[in-house]
């Protein structure tokens, strides 16, 4: 029987659990449901042997519970559509933006200083958060299974049957993306111009 | 001046997608070398480098 004070600590970490779901599977009654689960699985599951953090322990719940859900959605023909638009935001044409005809950067990366202070702040995840909404749904869902759940090339190619190039081309334009989005909103200005 | 020729054998748009693709897959030998070479030669494109790789350390401690 677990005791109050563990599931008094799970249920802390349910906002962090909401939030990549909510990533995830962009529907936050789906999302909702998936981090319930998780929880439930926490509470009644083999135990936490106290061998990882319990948010690392939790995590990897929860990636099951996602891809079974991503799984479930799949089987339905109506679901499958979101899928199906993965091919239309693999159009390479969509970053030529950030290079001019020739190839050379359209606009040059910036010194970001000593970027890893920023991850002692609050604020700066919370950028992140706003930079990783502002990419198409597919493409966030990718780069999450790749990122966060820590997939493999292979297994996410597997699970949403692409070739390894489309994924390749999706996790680029997600890095191009959140790295362009991260500038213009932390970077900038945050170091002398060089 | 060699140096210079090789290091622009690719451009930073190719350079772009060979750096974000060694984080999921390794390259082949010859990608590697072009890579390297015109990193050598492109301040731009190192700090780029840079900054995919802090990508994915913020990742890390995001989901953490």
């Amino acid at each position: 029987m677990p005791s109050p004070d563990f599931s008094r600590d799970l249920d802390q970490h349910r906002g962090y659990l909401m939030r990549v779901a909510r990533l995830q599977l962009r529907d936050e009654a789906l999302a909702e449901d998936v981090v319930q689960e998780t929880l439930l699985a926490a509470l009644s599951g083999s135990g936490f042997s106290g061998k990882s953090s319990l948010r690392t322990w939790l995590t990897g719940i929860l990636k099951h519970k996602i891809v079974d859900a991503i799984r479930r959605k799949q089987r339905e023909p109506i679901a499958a559509a979101s899928f199906g638009d993965l091919e239309s935001e693999v159009d390479i044409e969509d970053f030529d933006g950030y290079f001019k005809e020739n190839g050379a950067w359209d606009a040059r990366p910036a010194d970001w200083g000593n970027p890893e202070s920023a991850l002692d702040r609050r604020q700066f995840f919370e950028m992140m958060d706003f930079c990783l909404e502002k990419l198409p749904p597919n493409t966030a869902r990718v780069f999450m299974m790749r990122e966060v759940m820590e997939l493999e090339t292979d297994e996410i190619c597997k699970e949403l049957t692409i070739t390894a190039n489309n994924l390749w081309v999706i996790l680029y334009r997600a890095r191009m993306s959140l790295r362009q989005c991260l500038e213009q909103n932390w970077f900038a200005g945050k170091n002398a111009p060089s | 001046m060699i140096r210079n020729a090789l290091g622009h054998m690719i451009s930073c748009k190719d350079a772009s997608r060979l750096m974000s693709r060694k984080e999921d897959a390794p390259l082949t030998f010859w990608q590697r070398l072009t890579l390297r070479l015109h990193l050598s030669v492109c301040a731009a494109c190192m700090r780029f480098e840079r900054q995919v790789r802090f990508l994915r350390t913020a990742m890390q401690m995001y989901r953490s």
